[in-house]
């Protein structure tokens, strides 16, 4: 494969525009797999799955997999899903407690932290053969942390911290949990996976695009427009506002604010604003649960927490955080045109139960395979990515607001009726593209 | 779900072996909304996420929805407005291995079960489903309707595409 210079990539991403070679180059793709999906911090698992020794769940990162494991001495790591000896995968369970991995291939076995604790027949291995010998051992993502129970892993020694990667993204995942009137989330056994025809980036610049739901979702805005309100009392009417909260007019887009980083982080504001799924929603199991959560932390502080009106924070450059609404997806970048996402809820613990049974039915309505929404994005993606192989043009937009945007003193960019999203991520994926190799 | 009845009249089975067919031809050639007609009042449709699931609330479920929720679905399918459904897709629905359930006298509805595989060509591809069905069949004015249909689908856990039509 021909290298790819740093002069090349910096030509590739301007202010107001990308090349589309970032989308669809399988060269482009590997280089992302080595330096951005080999060094960031990758969220790979919730602590709520990781309680015991022994516990672990299998993640990707990149173009790796691996199994996130709890040491009896309390430490987590990422062992690559790949036995030294002869390169199986020696892990199939999706999650699960095992105090050792046993290769099923020659019966190779090694304990939570990736070390090699025997090989039968022994006496038939060299002399020089040794079970300490650290090439004996499943390689492990050197660096494994977390943040309040969400694990990242990272395949860098060295770089920025989880914190000073995270800066102040941490506050989604704090808004999360201070939602759990008992101060804890559990990541629920709930989860869709979806494979698309489009590149990973796709997905993230989608995820806090404030103009396309007009567009893009119009048939399902307006069917629900013209169900009758009566009718939705199965669901308490959560299905058909959900649908029709993408029917903003323009004006009322325009008015969603947006905040980025550098880092490639980016958030907006909410834009629910009827029926049990708004903010202000004081419905009886609404009322139950914000009761249970001032009981904990008092009115005031729990009006706070419940009332921070933010949609889709995006951790770049594998997550999606819905706090208000208790939603996680994590993009898995597949090939240059083809990704995976896999989408999770969270029981907030000391909740109403129904409380949960929302997030699961806001789940089933944004993330489910059959999803009136989500259906429709994912065939955006795929034309997008269609479009983005023919070279008549080499160029993509996103220009849109770039006039208007501001900077704060601590970096962040906020603006309305922006791409600025899209240039918050073009600006970590240069930075990580073209960093010298750690 | 009930055992297989030993005993079901064959005009019984013969008529409610015409319903299933009828449901699928139904569905196969894009009449939505007579297919949505043939739910009970209160009638659901669901496809668990995951093999025997229980519980439609507390798990994720890749359809469940009510006649609310459904006639929205069914609005989008005959609008072709969505881009996902644009052009629609074009399915088979192919039914076998049908058999009654005991009579649930006591309801007044009956169970059926079948095995089904679906095709479905979108846009440059064709794929397929399959699956079993259980449906909970009620006499309605003189016509039956479907009080549940559950689809289990031998993926259901599986890395999906866009579903768009009906199993």
């Amino acid at each position: 494969m021909a290298s790819i210079t740093i002069e090349e990539l910096r030509g590739l991403v301007k202010p107001d525009r990308v090349h589309r070679r970032v989308y669809t180059d399988p060269a482009i793709f590997a280089l992302e797999m080595d330096r951005i999906f080999g060094r960031a911090w990758l969220y790979v698992a919730h602590e709520s799955q990781l309680r015991n020794h022994g516990d672990f769940a299998r993640a990707r990162m990149g173009r790796h997999e691996v199994v996130v494991t709890r040491h009896p001495d309390g430490g987590l790591f990422a062992l690559l899903n790949r036995c030294a000896h002869r390169g199986a995968r020696f892990c199939m369970a999706p999650r699960g407690n095992s105090r050792s991995f046993t290769c099923p291939y020659h019966g190779w076995s090694y304990g939570p932290d990736g070390a090699l604790e025997g090989v039968p027949y022994r006496q038939s291995y060299p002399a020089s053969f040794r079970l300490e010998d650290p090439a004996n051992h499943l390689a492990r993502a050197p660096r494994v942390a977390s943040y309040r129970g969400f694990v990242f892993a990272s395949l860098a020694a060295d770089g920025p911290s989880l914190r000073e990667h995270l800066g102040s993204m941490t506050d989604a995942f704090d808004n999360l949990i201070d939602r759990a009137p008992a101060g804890e989330i559990e990541l629920s056994d709930n989860s869709f996976q979806w494979e698309y025809r489009g590149n990973w980036k796709i997905h993230h610049e989608n995820a806090n695009d404030v103009f396309h739901p007009g567009f893009v979702h119009e048939s399902s805005v307006s069917v629900a427009g013209n169900s009758p309100v009566a009718s939705a009392a199965y669901d308490d009417g959560q299905t058909r506002e959900m649908l029709r909260a993408n029917g903003f007019s323009r004006r009322e887009w325009e008015n969603v604010e947006l905040i980025g980083f550098d880092a490639g982080h980016s958030y907006m504001s909410g834009f629910y604003r009827a029926g049990i799924i708004a903010p202000h929603s004081d419905d009886p199991v609404r009322a139950r649960y914000r009761a249970a959560l001032a009981a904990r932390c008092g009115e005031a502080r729990a009006e706070e927490i419940i009332l921070l009106d933010r949609f889709n924070n995006i951790i770049y450059p594998n997550l999606v955080v819905n706090a208000q609404f208790h939603q996680l997806r994590v993009v898995h970048p597949v090939a240059a045109d083809r990704s995976i996402v896999a989408a999770h809820c969270f029981k907030l613990k000391g909740a109403p139960d129904e409380i949960f049974h929302r997030a699961v039915r806001f789940l089933n309505t944004i993330s489910s395979p059959a999803s009136m929404v989500f259906t429709d994005d994912v065939e955006i993606f795929a034309r997008c990515q269609a479009g983005l192989a023919d070279d008549a043009d080499d160029w993509v937009d996103m220009a849109r607001g770039l006039d208007t945007d501001r900077r704060d003193n601590d970096g962040r960019r906020t603006g309305h009726a922006s791409e600025l999203p899209n240039r918050s991520q073009f600006t970590a994926w240069l930075g990580y593209m073209t960093r010298a190799a750690a | 779900m009930s055992a297989a009845a030993a005993h079901v009249a064959p005009d019984l089975a013969r008529e409610i072996e015409q319903f299933l067919y009828r449901e699928a031809r139904l569905l196969d050639t894009g009449r939505f909304e007579e297919w949505l007609e043939l739910f009970a009042p209160d009638g659901v449709y669901w496809v668990p996420s995951r093999p025997g699931q229980t519980d439609p609330l507390a798990v994720a479920s890749l359809f469940y929805e009510d006649r609310a929720i459904l006639a929205m679905r069914v609005q989008r399918l005959l609008q072709h407005r969505a881009h996902v459904l644009a052009p629609i897709p074009r399915t088979t629905h192919l039914l076998g291995n049908i058999a009654l359930m005991a009579d649930d006298s006591a309801s007044g509805e009956h169970g059926v079960e079948c095995a089904f595989i679906m095709v479905e060509h979108r846009e440059d591809r064709q794929r397929i489903y399959s699956g079993r069905c259980l449906h909970r069949l009620r006499r309605l004015d003189g016509a039956w309707r479907i009080a549940l249909k559950r689809v289990e689908l031998v993926d259901c856990d599986g890395v999906h595409s866009a579903l768009t039509i009906p199993f």
